[in-house]
């Protein structure tokens, strides 16, 4: 309600008969929180950090000269594929460079960098510009306001409310959430749901869309454009800074990094104070990062919990244990540079049960989870859930097929509140919800492993236990029928383990299917209808806790040939 | 009685009131590049500005009225600028505006001057065509189709060297005016007859023209015709130097100028340029103010070179063009200043200026012929060496 | 087909900006691979170290010499940025903020001096060159690639082969761990934070013998010496060497083949297929 109100006093601006000189200053400020802004949907939020922003402005900037200035098409129908261009160009890149997975930090800004001078030495040797840039007074401006100026300050307005929106509104939503877990860390935002892949496309096209349309108008405005103006390192440069000035955790940060940084560039421009006044921006510059590290809006960077609202207590599906398998595994191989990590494994896993998976260390039980949940190709076999196949589908699509398991050491996303965390797999899970849905389904799941209490913190703020509990708190929270637990009780006190062994026991009870992957015998023992060992990736063993604990090759595994 | 009292106490009034009107002095509005990649040239035409305001004021200013300059920063932004001349427009209020400095600052100062209706006198606009605006008015001495005057005016020049070159090598970079005029270039030695044994386009920013030298040096032209911007023409001599290689003749379009003074390498270089420190251009007292002004005040400001150059002639000289319309058209009415403008001849430090345009060129803009001059770089100094009644006492094209 | 002279001359002349690329990314990788410090202030500092040099070299001084000077009071700055940063535990994306403001502060302060114009040292380095076969090969540019070469090779020599330089990269590696094991991590950070800048002091030199300067020019070097210190890895000394050769060969040569414009393209389209193709080995 404040956004529209704010958004009709400054749509006003043009007809309150100001010097033209407010509309044109506040259309500069417009313009960069837009770029910033747009910077910051992908590279802020999702932490694919772009040192190429500069080429897709320019891309924009481009394709209303050459639509306008060449074609002379009418100025406003050039803006939608000012936005599209880009975008497509963005996409055929994104879908590149997101197929390979080592393209992250500094690559990732290499390339972006690279795609700079890539796309400006393009438009300067082709008819796009080919040197002599490209003139735009003579393009015929709508009459939106009573001036010119008011004109491009109505359109920059209309788009940086526009951008703000876009970012705020990806920031509350499922779109979002994703992103941050992408930021965090990507391979478990994939295993938890999150279709990483089209999550990444998406933002880097919405980046570049804005970025594109923003160039359109600044064409315009600047009336003339060339390849050296459009494409200078400071467009690259200043939407990193405005953005981190801001805070890039928060929608509006780069928004209101854009106005500070414009502003202080505009004080300075006194003559006789030019260069004093550069340097003062410099200092300014520095105190600001050294005592508001997370950038003006950082103390604000945690999204405001909803209400908090539990879910009712879900309904205990009543324990149906029986003979039909849920998990088949057959044949399963996997190498990693040589090294046979699991050859020819079989499992069967059945619907109700807790299943163990034990062997020594090495013996390939955290690498059959892996594989399971797609975080690894699989080499070789299959991998059959409730009879469909899963070896070659993506992670986010077994973790949509009812699948979640735990890390043997705790992943937390870092950055995300706990409640966040747990809020994250319902949102992607069998049944997707909205935020709302899936924050109190995380309330129950943070009651139910006693981290409520701890719901407003960050992940580091917990004790290993605690990281345990919320490894499985996140695991719970997506219902899954298929829970992989990788060794949740390791470096746990008894009294700690004695409440987990608890917790395991409700979880099957509410209807879970459980592998269960761990060390400590006494829980196997306790828990588990069935084991099943591995040594040297292979299956030596299966069956009854009891007889296979008395299995001679088993006990040979454990404890070496010679006490056999 | 009490009439005649009236009577004067009205008159004094008025009077009162026109010299305070008089006092308040003439407010001139511009931004330069004074920060920035241009910074260079902004802070010396910088100079030489303040150098004819101080001088301007002595004499009493303009109308009876002292000027004042309100000058900001554009950071050699075309963005930042047009939103300066926004403020110059409508909240500083300045009575009159000038132009700033490079092509794309002006084109956004020009669309700013149209749309209030204001008079632009303008100094350094590389593209004339660009130009639609008609109270624009360029004092930088250039034609409206520099791309056919000065490459006429370059071959003319290396003509009268005692070995006319026959074959030609034009290098250029790729920023639009250097560009445009280097294009012309090739069409004049088309028609003359010169055979082009190389043309090379670089990228603006372009570091390393070691390579670039390397295939003039190949190609053994007679002449080398650089469309070379700042210190492009430095480092190209730089990498020619490295590979001992001296062509026979060569040009730059707009060489930064103090760099080049200092190179061993730049001998009998060629340039553009509308004023020398020597005769015939010195010796009159406009121009002796100008060049002594100019030294105390760039020594002041700590630049490198402190005498008079291309840069800082027009400048001055786009101030000189003001001053003749206000007193001319005795007003600050934009109007009225450009109409007495398109009807006059002004004579400026480095020569006559007119505006009477075709209509086939863009307006204001006087087609095929300008004031321009080449100078050569002789024994560490520049002289002018072409046409031969600017050159300087017993100057001549040095050449093979 | 362009003469073998022409190639050579032209792949030389891409080894010798390539190594001005190497020695103004030396400073910047270690300092961000190491300290995960991204310091703009570094090419600023390399253009304040130029235009001391320029103003030392006007006054009669050796360029060498003047690094006897330079090296070590730039080495205090370094370390004292360092203090800065430590003390406010700057993340490594505010230390690009911060020493943006360190940036333009010395920008300002070089045009404050020198003025916004160009400057330009006259030096009897200019003037030296010999001739190898069909190549020329001056003085600065040697002078330039030696130092860019031993430097490198020096501080790769020393993290590999000395105990303060692998406790450097312990440092590196986890320094919690590292001091764990008795290493003084805050000594060594400070100690190599100053060296970067004293590199930055030595790049300088070198961009002041072969190059004429301008405050403006600060800006001009980052994209190409970033993209130098990605492609050669971070922290790893003689990574932008490496790839500043790479890259200034595989412009020169186009430029020799083809039309110069075309450059950035071929340069940077290898890059990205590079990137693509092969992203295991960056």
């Amino acid at each position: 309600m404040r956004f529209v109100a704010a958004a009709i006093v400054l749509g006003a601006v043009p007809f309150l008969g100001l010097p033209a000189f407010y509309e044109s200053f506040l259309y500069l400020v417009f313009h960069w929180v837009v770029l910033a802004t747009s910077w910051n949907i992908l590279s802020g939020y999702s932490g694919y950090f772009s040192f190429g922003h500069a080429a897709f402005f320019g891309i924009g900037v481009y394709t209303t000269a050459v639509l306008a200035g060449k074609l002379d098409w009418p100025f406003l129908w050039t803006l939608p594929f000012a936005a599209a261009v880009p975008a497509l160009v963005g996409v055929a890149l994104g879908a590149i460079i997101f197929r390979v997975r080592a393209l992250r930090g500094e690559l990732f800004a290499l390339l972006t960098l690279a795609v700079t001078f890539v796309v400006s030495t393009l438009v300067l040797n082709t008819p796009v510009d080919g040197g002599p840039g490209v003139m735009l007074s003579a393009v015929s401006i709508p009459k939106l306001a009573p001036t010119v100026s008011g004109t491009f300050y109505l359109l920059s307005l209309v788009l940086a409310l526009a951008t703000v929106a876009i970012a705020y509104a990806v920031y509350h939503s499922r779109f979002g959430t994703g992103l941050f877990a992408i930021h965090d860390d990507e391979a478990v935002a994939e295993v938890m749901g999150v279709p990483t892949y089209r999550f990444k496309l998406a933002a880097f096209a919405l980046s570049c869309a804005l970025a594109g349309v923003a160039g359109g108008i600044y064409g315009v405005f600047v009336s003339y454009v060339t390849v050296g103006e459009t494409f200078s390192g400071f467009v690259a440069l200043y939407v990193i800074l405005m953005a981190a000035l801001g805070g890039t955790r928060h929608w509006l940060g780069p928004a209101l990094g854009a106005a500070a940084l414009t502003t202080l560039l505009y004080v300075f421009t006194t003559s006789d104070y030019a260069v004093a006044g550069r340097a003062a921006m410099g200092l300014i510059f520095i105190l600001v990062i050294l005592f508001l590290p997370q950038g003006l809006l950082g103390r604000f960077a945690h999204r405001k919990a909803l209400p908090r609202r539990n879910a009712p207590i879900p309904s205990a599906a009543p324990s149906t244990k029986n003979m039909e398998s849920i998990l088949v595994v057959r044949d399963l191989s996997k190498a990693f540079k040589g090294v046979q990590a699991l050859s020819h494994v079989e499992l069967e896993v059945r619907r109700g049960e807790i299943l163990g998976l034990v062997g020594p260390n090495g013996s390939g039980k955290s690498t059959l989870i892996n594989l399971v949940s797609g975080h690894y190709p699989v080499d070789g076999g299959s991998i059959r859930f409730e009879g469909r196949e899963l070896v070659g589908e993506a992670p986010h699509r077994i973790a949509r097929a009812g699948i979640a398991r735990t890390y043997q050491i705790p992943r937390p996303f870092p950055h995300l509140t706990v409640l966040e965390n747990v809020a994250l797999p319902p949102m992607f899970g069998q049944v997707v919800m909205d935020r709302a849905a899936a924050e109190a389904e995380a309330w129950r799941w943070l009651e139910f492993t006693g981290l409520a209490g701890k719901a407003l913190l960050q992940p580091q703020h917990l004790n290993l236990h605690q990281r345990k509990f919320l490894e499985l708190a996140r695991a719970l929270a997506s219902r899954p029928k298929l829970l992989f637990l990788d060794e949740v009780l390791s470096g746990l006190t008894p009294s700690e383990m004695n409440e987990a062994i608890r917790l395991i026991r409700a979880i099957r009870d509410q209807g879970a299917t459980i592998v269960f992957v761990e060390h400590v015998m006494r829980a196997v023992m306790e828990l588990t209808d069935r084991v099943v060992v591995l040594t040297y990736g292979k299956n030596i063993a299966a069956g009854a806790p009891g007889d296979v604990m008395r299995d001679p090759q088993v006990i040979t595994a454990y404890l070496g040939a010679a006490h056999a | 009685m009490r009439f005649i009292w009236r009577a004067a106490a009205l008159a004094a009034m008025t009077a009162l009131l026109w010299s305070a009107h008089a006092q308040q002095p003439v407010r001139i509005g511009s931004t330069l590049a004074l920060t920035g990649p241009l910074g260079s040239a902004g802070n010396i035409q910088k100079v030489a500005i303040e150098v004819y305001i101080d001088d301007l004021n002595s004499r009493g200013g303009l109308l009876g009225r002292k000027v004042e300059w309100v000058l900001k920063d554009d950071q050699s932004r075309p963005d930042l600028a047009r939103t300066l001349y926004e403020q110059l427009a409508t909240v500083d209020k300045v009575d009159l505006l000038m132009g700033p400095y490079g092509t794309a600052s002006i084109l956004s100062a020009m669309g700013v001057a149209q749309r209030y209706g204001k008079i632009l006198i303008h100094n350094s606009f590389g593209t004339p065509r660009l130009a639609k605006y008609d109270m624009q008015f360029s004092a930088s001495g250039g034609a409206g189709d520099p791309e056919n005057v000065w490459p006429n005016l370059v071959f003319d020049a290396v003509a009268t060297a005692p070995k006319p070159p026959k074959t030609v090598a034009i290098v250029t970079t790729k920023f639009p005016s250097a560009h445009s005029i280097a294009l012309g270039a090739r069409e004049v030695a088309k028609k003359r007859g010169l055979t082009e044994v190389l043309f090379l386009e670089y990228e603006f920013g372009n570091r390393d023209f070691g390579a670039i030298a390397a295939r003039v040096k190949d190609a053994k032209p007679d002449f080398v015709f650089a469309g070379a911007l700042g210190l492009d023409g430095v480092l190209l001599l730089d990498a020619m130097k490295k590979i001992d290689y001296q062509p026979p003749m060569h040009f730059y379009t707009f060489p930064a100028p103090g760099p080049m003074l200092k190179l061993p390498e730049a001998k009998n270089a060629l340039a553009l340029t509308t004023f020398e420190e020597h005769p015939p251009h010195t010796g009159n007292p406009q121009a002796t103010q100008f060049i002594q002004g100019f030294r105390e005040r760039a020594a002041k400001a700590s630049l490198p070179s402190t005498s008079v150059d291309l840069l800082s002639t027009i400048a001055y000289a786009s101030w000189q063009v003001l001053e003749a319309a206000v007193s001319g058209a005795r007003s600050l009415d934009d109007k009225a200043l450009a109409q007495w403008l398109r009807q006059s001849q002004v004579d400026t430090v480095m020569g006559r200026l007119s505006w009477q345009g075709t209509p086939e060129g863009p307006p204001n803009f006087v087609m095929g012929k300008d004031i321009y001059k080449v100078k050569q770089l002789q024994d560490g100094k520049w002289l002018v060496v072409w046409p031969k009644e600017f050159a300087a006492p017993g100057a001549k094209l040095i050449g093979p | 087909m362009p003469s073998y002279a022409l190639l050579g001359q032209s792949a030389l002349s891409g080894v010798f900006i390539g190594a001005l690329y190497g020695l103004l990314g030396l400073g910047l990788t270690l300092s961000w691979g190491m300290l995960r410090q991204i310091n703009l202030a570094h090419f600023a500092l390399v253009f304040l170290g130029a235009y001391l040099t320029y103003q030392l070299g006007a006054a009669g001084m050796d360029p060498l010499v003047t690094l006897a000077l330079i090296a070590p009071a730039f080495f205090l700055f370094g370390a004292a940025l360092h203090l800065l940063l430590a003390r406010f535990k700057v993340n490594a994306l505010n230390t690009l903020l911060v020493t943006f403001g360190f940036m333009v502060m010395l920008e300002s302060l070089i045009q404050w001096i020198w003025s916004a114009d160009f400057r330009r040292l006259e030096s009897h380095y200019g003037d030296v060159k010999w001739k190898v076969g069909e190549l020329f090969v001056p003085l600065p540019e040697l002078l330039t690639l030696a130092l860019a070469c031993g430097l490198a090779l020096a501080v790769w020599a020393a993290l590999r082969f000395t105990d303060l330089g692998k406790a450097m990269r312990a440092t590196a590696e986890d320094a919690p761990i590292a001091a764990a094991f008795g290493v003084n991590e805050k000594l060594l950070s400070l100690l190599l934070s100053g060296l970067c800048a004293a590199f930055a002091a030595v790049a300088g030199m070198c961009l002041a013998l072969s190059h004429t300067l301008a405050p403006s020019q600060i800006y001009a070097w980052i994209g190409v010496v970033f993209a130098v210190v990605m492609i050669g890895g971070l922290g790893n000394p003689l990574g932008p060497l490496v790839a500043g050769v790479v890259i200034g060969v595989s412009e020169g040569l186009t430029m020799a083949v083809t039309a110069p414009v075309w450059a950035p393209l071929v340069s940077f389209s290898l890059l990205i297929a590079a990137l693509l193709l092969r992203p295991e080995k960056f």
